[in-house]
This record gives C-alpha cells, sequence and structure tokens, in this order.
C-alpha cells in the first residue's frame, strides 16, 4: 500500500517502521486534538451526508479506491475480486444517508442527539432533555479476516463523533486502512481522526498506552483474549467485546417444495460462499426438516450444485496450506466414512478444495472448517435442533430461517429465548442490516454516554 | 507381487524390516492390496474410488486413511476376537480417542518396528549402560498408550517411571525425576530421560530444577502438547531441557509417532552433526502431498503428511495425518502452528470435534 499511497496512517509505514509504546502513545494524544479539533463539534447531518456519499463512491466501479481494492485485493486479502465486489457492494448499500438517521434514532430516540440537548414525548413529559456524547478515543482490537466489521466499527465510531485508534488483525488491516485513506482523500479533518496499525497479539508494551489514552476499548476475538483484556482496562473505562460465535441455518419441511427448493437453496450457497464463510454471521451447518417434497439429502445436492455454479462466478480463491489441508483431511474423512456406511454423502469440487458439501444424518451440532465448505443434517423439528445443538448455546449469533410466515414469529421466540440474537433469511446471513444489534448488544447506545439536562 | 495371506505379508514384511529384503514399493502396493480384500473400510474406499487390485502403480496413489478415521471406525483385519489389545491417541478427554487394534502378531511386528530405530537413533546402536528415566507410565497402568508401551519395551524393566495415571492421562512426580538425577549423578552413571514434551515441562516448570547429568546422559522427547502444558518452539525447548539438565543439544532427539503408527521418525542419531530432520527408518516413508491437488509436492512446498508405513500390517499402510510438513534434507519438517498460517475465519475452541 506505501507504494501507491502516501503514509498517513502507522499501518502504512509497517511492517518497516518500528512500533514503540512512546509511538503509540503519541498518535493517540495527536487523535485526540484532531478529534477535538475537527470531530467532536461536527453536526450529524454533515458527518452523515459525508460517510453516504464515500459509501456511494465504494459502489462505483470508477472510484479508485475500488479499483485498488479489486484490483490489488485479491494478493492482499486472499478473497478473489467478484468475493470482494459482492462483499463490498453489500456493505456500502447499507450505508444511506436514510440508514444512517435511523441508526441514530433507533439508538438514541432522535438523531439529533450527538448535536444538541433535545428531549423525546416521554422525556419532554418529565420535563428533562438529554444529550449523548461518543468517547473521545475509542480502541478498537479487531480480529478475524473479514474487513466489513472494521469498518462498520470506524463508521460507528465517528457517527458518535470519536477518534479511534485501530488495531487490525493479522492479515487482515489492508481492506480497513484502504478505506481509511479513502475517507482522508475525501475529508482530510475525519481522516485525521483514524488511526490502524498491527502488531502480534499479546504484546502488552504496545496495547498498554493505547488501553491508557482511550476512553472506551472494543475488542472481537476469543472469550479468554477478551478476558485477558479486560484485566488491563482500567475498570472505569467502557469496555465492550464481542466473542468469537457460530451461526447456521434451519430450513423448514415447508419450505421444501420443488418449486422453492431450488431457489432457497441458491440462496443458502450465497450465505456459504460469502466472505468465504469466514465472518461469525456465515453458516457451518445447515439443518434441513425432514417431511418436505424435497428430501434434506437432495437439498444437499442442490446446495452443492449451488455452489458449483458460484464458483464460476464468485470463485473462492486462494486459501493457505493449513486452510486447504485441513479441507483435503476432512474430504479424505467424509470419503472413507461415505464409502463404508450409508448415511454419509460427500460433494466437492472437481478440482481443488473450492467447495464442499457433507450431508450426514447424525445431526450433532458440527462446526465447519469454513472456506465454503458446509455440513447438512436432517433434524424432525425445530426442538429436535435445538437439543442437538445446545453443546453450541450462548454461541451462536445468526440463525438463517426459512420457514412459512405464519410459523416464524414462534420460531423466532424460540430461538431468542433459546439464546439466539439473530434471525435472518436465508441469503442475508452476512448482511445485517446497519442497526444490527452485535450480540444482542445497542451499536451505538453501548459507545454513548448520556447527560441529562432537568429543567 | 501380491500377497496370499497376511502370514505371508508378515513374514516377508519382517524380513524387510530386520534385513532390508525386497522392495519398499512394491511391498507397500502389495500390502494394500491385501488390505483393500481384508480391512472393510479400506475395501468400500477403493471400491468408491474405483480402484481395484494391482491397478496402483505408485505409492501415493494408495488411498489412504485419515488418521481421525481411527476414531469412528475399526481400522483393522484382525477379527473382533481375535483383538487383545488397542492403543489410543492421547488428547483431551473431551475428544474419542482413535483405536489402533492388535492380536499378538501385529504387537510383534510393532515391537520389531519400535526397537531397531530406537536402538540405531536413540543409543547409537549399542547397548545402554546408563540410567533410565520415563516420564511415562507404567504399561500395567496405562496398558492403551503406545508411548508407555514404546517405554516398557524399549528401555527395559531397570527403567525408572515419574508419571502416574489421572484422569487425563498421567502427572509428573517431579520427586522420582529429580531423585533420578541426583542418584545418576551420585554414581557418576549417565542418565537417558524418555517422555512428551508436556511432560518435561510439567515437571521443569514445577521446580527448580538444575541438574549437572553425567557425560553421555541423552534424551528423546516425543513432542507434543496436546493442551496440557506451555508450548515453546522446538529449539526453545530443547534449550531449556539443555540448560537444567546439562545435556548438549546434541543429545537430544526428538521422536515422531503416533498411535495410528506402526513406525516412528526421529529427527537425528544421538551425539551425531546430523541436521535435524524427522527420518523413518526403511519400512516407512513420508510422501507430503498437495492438498489442492492431491499429488505429492515439489520439494521444499508445504503440504499434508501422509506416511506410507509398511509396519501397518494389519490396519492401513497408507495414512494421512493432519500435520502440515515440508521435505528438507532427506527427511522431513513438521510445521508447527506458530510457522503454518493462523487459521482465518469465526471458529471455538470448544466446539471443534473434528
Amino acid at each position: 500500500m506505501r507504494d501507491t499511497l502516501p503514509n498517513y496512517f502507522l499501518f502504512d509505514t509497517q511492517p518497516e517502521a518500528h512500533l514503540t509504546p512512546e509511538v503509540i502513545a503519541e498518535a493517540c494524544r495527536q487523535l485526540k486534538r484532531n478529534r477535538a479539533q475537527y470531530l467532536r463539534d461536527m453536526p450529524t447531518d454533515q458527518l452523515i451526508t459525508h460517510l453516504s456519499r464515500l459509501a456511494g463512491n465504494w459502489q462505483d466501479d470508477l472510484f479508485p479506491f475500488r479499483k485498488m481494492a479489486l484490483d490489488t485485493g485479491p494478493s492482499a486479502t486472499g478473497f478473489s475480486r467478484s468475493t470482494l465486489a459482492h462483499g463490498l457492494d453489500r456493505f456500502f448499500a447499507r450505508i444511506t444517508e436514510d440508514n444512517l438517521h435511523n441508526l441514530i434514532a433507533q439508538e438514541l430516540g432522535d438523531c439529533r442527539r450527538l448535536d444538541a440537548p433535545l428531549s423525546t414525548p416521554e422525556e419532554r413529559s418529565e420535563n428533562r432533555l438529554a444529550f449523548a456524547r461518543g468517547p473521545e478515543l475509542i480502541g478498537h482490537i479487531a480480529s478475524g479476516q473479514l474487513p466489513c466489521p472494521t469498518m462498520m466499527s470506524m463508521i460507528q465510531g465517528l457517527l458518535v463523533g470519536s477518534a479511534q485508534f485501530i488495531k487490525c488483525a493479522e492479515n487482515a488491516g489492508w481492506l480497513p486502512t484502504l478505506f481509511a485513506h479513502s475517507l482522508y482523500d475525501a475529508h482530510p479533518k475525519l481522516g485525521a481522526c483514524i488511526e490502524l496499525a498491527h502488531w502480534p497479539g499479546g504484546q502488552i508494551d504496545l496495547e498498554s498506552p493505547l488501553f491508557d489514552e482511550a476512553d472506551c476499548i472494543t475488542a472481537t476475538g476469543h472469550d479468554e483474549t477478551l478476558a485477558s483484556i479486560q484485566t488491563r482496562i482500567n475498570p472505569h473505562k467502557r469496555f465492550i467485546g464481542y466473542g468469537h460465535r457460530v451461526s447456521f441455518a434451519y430450513i423448514h419441511q415447508d419450505m421444501l417444495s420443488r418449486a422453492l427448493s431450488r431457489d432457497l437453496a441458491q440462496r443458502m450457497a450465497q450465505d456459504i460462499a460469502s466472505w468465504n464463510q469466514l465472518g461469525c454471521l456465515s453458516p457451518h451447518l445447515v439443518y434441513v426438516e425432514r417431511g418436505g417434497a424435497v428430501r434434506p439429502e437432495v437439498f444437499a445436492e442442490m446446495i452443492a450444485e449451488a455452489l458449483d455454479t458460484l464458483e464460476t462466478t464468485q470463485p473462492r480463491g486462494e486459501i493457505s496450506p493449513e486452510e486447504s489441508g485441513t479441507i483435503a483431511y476432512k474430504r479424505n474423512f467424509y470419503e472413507v466414512r461415505s464409502a463404508g456406511a450409508g448415511d454419509v454423502r460427500q460433494w466437492k469440487s472437481k478440482e481443488g478444495t473450492h467447495w464442499t458439501v457433507v450431508f450426514e444424518e447424525d445431526p450433532v451440532f458440527t462446526t465447519s472448517c469454513l472456506n465454503r465448505f458446509i455440513h447438512v443434517k436432517p433434524i424432525g423439528d425445530l426442538e429436535e435442533m435445538l437439543r442437538v445443538a445446545e453443546m453450541a448455546r450462548g454461541q451462536v449469533s445468526t440463525v438463517g430461517v426459512a420457514a412459512p410466515k405464519n410459523d416464524t414469529e414462534t420460531i423466532v421466540k424460540q430461538l431468542a429465548h433459546w439464546g439466539v440474537t439473530r434471525v435472518c433469511p436465508i441469503g442475508q446471513m452476512q448482511d445485517p442490516p446497519l442497526g444490527w444489534r452485535h450480540d444482542g448488544r445497542p451499536p451505538l447506545g453501548d459507545l454513548v454516554t448520556w447527560t441529562d439536562w432537568e429543567q | 507381487m501380491t500377497f496370499q495371506s497376511y502370514n505371508e505379508a508378515d513374514r516377508s514384511i519382517t524380513r524387510f524390516i530386520e534385513q532390508g529384503d525386497g522392495d519398499f514399493e512394491t511391498l507397500a502396493l502389495a500390502l494394500h492390496d491385501l488390505q483393500a480384500r481384508y480391512v472393510p473400510a479400506i475395501a468400500a474406499l477403493c471400491q468408491n474410488r474405483g480402484i481395484t487390485p494391482g491397478s496402483n502403480h505408485q505409492i501415493h496413489q494408495i488411498p489412504p486413511i485419515p488418521t481421525i478415521a481411527f476414531r469412528d471406525m475399526a481400522i483393522t483385519s484382525i477379527p473382533e476376537q481375535d483383538r487383545i489389545h488397542h492403543f489410543e491417541s492421547s488428547g483431551t478427554t473431551a475428544a474419542k480417542p482413535s483405536h489402533h487394534w492388535h492380536h499378538r502378531k501385529s504387537l510383534k511386528l510393532y515391537e520389531t518396528s519400535l526397537r531397531l530405530p530406537f536402538q540405531k537413533y536413540v543409543l547409537n546402536g549399542k547397548k545402554w549402560k546408563g540410567r533410565i528415566l520415563a516420564l511415562t507410565p507404567l504399561r500395567t497402568e496405562a496398558p492403551n498408550s503406545s508411548l508407555a508401551h514404546m517405554a516398557s519395551h524399549v528401555l527395559g524393566s531397570d527403567t525408572i517411571h515419574a508419571a502416574e495415571c489421572c484422569d487425563n492421562g498421567w502427572n509428573i512426580n517431579q520427586h522420582i525425576c529429580d531423585t533420578a538425577c541426583e542418584q545418576a549423578i551420585l554414581s557418576d552413571d549417565p542418565l537417558l530421560i524418555f517422555g512428551p514434551a508436556f511432560s518435561f515441562l510439567h515437571w521443569l516448570d514445577a521446580t527448580d530444577t538444575l541438574h549437572k547429568l553425567p557425560q553421555g546422559s541423552r534424551i528423546m522427547e516425543t513432542g507434543g502438547y496436546k493442551g496440557r502444558s506451555r508450548e515453546l518452539p522446538k529449539n526453545e525447548f530443547h534449550k531449556l531441557l539443555s540448560e537444567r539438565l546439562s545435556v548438549p543439544e546434541s543429545h537430544i532427539v526428538c521422536e515422531y509417532g503416533m498411535c495410528e503408527l506402526g513406525s516412528q521418525a526421529y529427527d537425528r542419531e544421538i551425539g551425531t552433526r546430523q541436521e535435524r530432520a524427522f527420518r523413518f527408518p526403511h519400512w516407512a516413508q513420508p510422501i507430503i502431498i498437495n492438498p489442492e491437488t492431491g499429488n505429492p509436492c515439489a520439494e521444499g512446498e508445504i503440504g499434508l503428511l501422509r506416511i506410507i508405513d509398511l509396519a501397518n500390517v494389519y490396519s492401513s499402510v497408507a495414512i494421512q495425518t493432519q500435520d502440515l510438513a515440508r521435505s528438507v534434507l532427506d527427511g522431513f519438517e513438521v510445521l508447527g502452528r506458530d510457522q503454518a498460517a493462523e487459521p482465518r475465519g469465526c471458529s471455538l475452541n470448544l466446539l471443534q470435534q473434528t
């Protein structure tokens, strides 16, 4: 990136530049100065206009940063050009003026709450007003390979008027940094309120100045990582941790008609192919109810066909030897199992490890090795599914559901009581709306602090 | 070449192991054809791939059995009533262990396969005259541990065992370890210490042990932490052993083995300046497989380690491991997690079952 873009961010100078605690501390202090000067008092409307225009540009094929993302992205990120294009289009399509206004209104009751004290009708009846302000500096500890969660955090942080220091995940900082460059290019003052860098996990000496300077820390990662980070943060500061989660899909028997199932399988395949299944919202397995016109095994085969078609339009791209090694090893295992018994079947790409569908009669919850490797299992009904998925309870983010309209509300309530925080139609698992409550938490509400004004 | 019976295969392979009499590839292909007749999982796999006897011409074409399949199925030609013993993979209690079945003849072959390389790589082909400390339990206490079996078989009855079985494998009694070291120093007898890496760390991390073991002392460690202790890169681990026990790095050998294999690889002959690389004895060969193509990797390219092991007469001659490796020198190197790319994507440690 350094060769083609200016060195605005620490990330641009890495790995050559040596990060020290002093560099991090000074970067944090500069961010706070810039925020006070440029961002804190910027009217929300103006901010929203900037962000929505930028998002619009990212959907334009002629936008230089998009071109760079699609041209250089495959070698920098491992995602194929079409996977990147599809993922970026779906992401930026959500960042519209209306959606941004609605997000603030959803979270704060009124979209002007960050500009001045005002009241909702309920507050007015008590003769009080309230004003919300974001943290001075948010430190983000990102993880995972998907750029969208990091870019979403950046947008949400800007919306509440916070400077942000993002510690990118290994091999995952390229696209968020490119996005930050596009912001800097369009609005240098906003760009100056963001910093990005990468260092290997566990470098406490580099994290300490960030934790000292920031008044809010967000982190994504394994539960143990989050617990360890939390112990190093002053308890008076705000800490928002998002644990790794898994997602799966549930197909009701009534949706398995001959007319509907092929389209459903295609949408299922898109959920599997989006970002190569690497996000917390991507399905690890698909539970298919028995009793429909199309048997679960036949539905699995339809998903395989759809994945094969998608490989021509949205190829998966290259993956590391460890990832392809795991897929090859698992394929070998399921080949042995399917050869020896009738309760397992496997479909796979003719060459390479591009996609794999494994159908197993055994309904026990199974996680996938990802990169377009999906398990399909038959199930009697929703109750049975929740019983066999018990081992994943509390760690599930999204359940993609295909069910008749009349049944869906009951299903959603059951899933919610079981602990699921997001239910969506098949085909949208990797595309949460802007107002999505990550892990069931309010996206902006968790960031802001209120000042009530009683009159 | 074809084997008409397991007796014939056992005889020919034992002769090959002991005297080098025969051709590795011919024996491996013939053994596979025999297994394809008598091991149900291999028979089904061959049928699935359309492989008929004699249709394979190269050893990498032999359909491998992944180690994980030993968890779910009996990968053996030994009829149920004749199975007198099995070895289990060690690991977390949550995971179902692999089972490698044996009868008297297969155990005899296994022990032959264990003994010869151990004598060469660890004892330099000589009779050991020093003391022996095993960081494993007695075979009678952990009958299904292939490592405990190996220790009992190759080390002899004078061995001091410093491990005691517990729910999650075994615990090390540090006092026994330290006493064994002190006695060796007092009598000026070299000490041979044998055990998995995590057991060494359980001992050394729990004590301030600092021994100056007599010259000629040596260590055989089998790698593998299995989440039971902190993990160290191999060179740091060897440095620690060397510093705390005064055993020079030239006298530390690392072994690569697993319960699904009848043979083990060693990364150098003790006391020599041989560059470290795992080498199997002449009756087993590693093949590094490109996971994308299924074909052997080019020299030095990273791939999945597959082992063609003639000592697996009664199970599967081709074993597919989940280890990433690359060929180096005349052997191979297993890549630790620190050298391989971090896995991408969301996964939950607790949920990874396979």
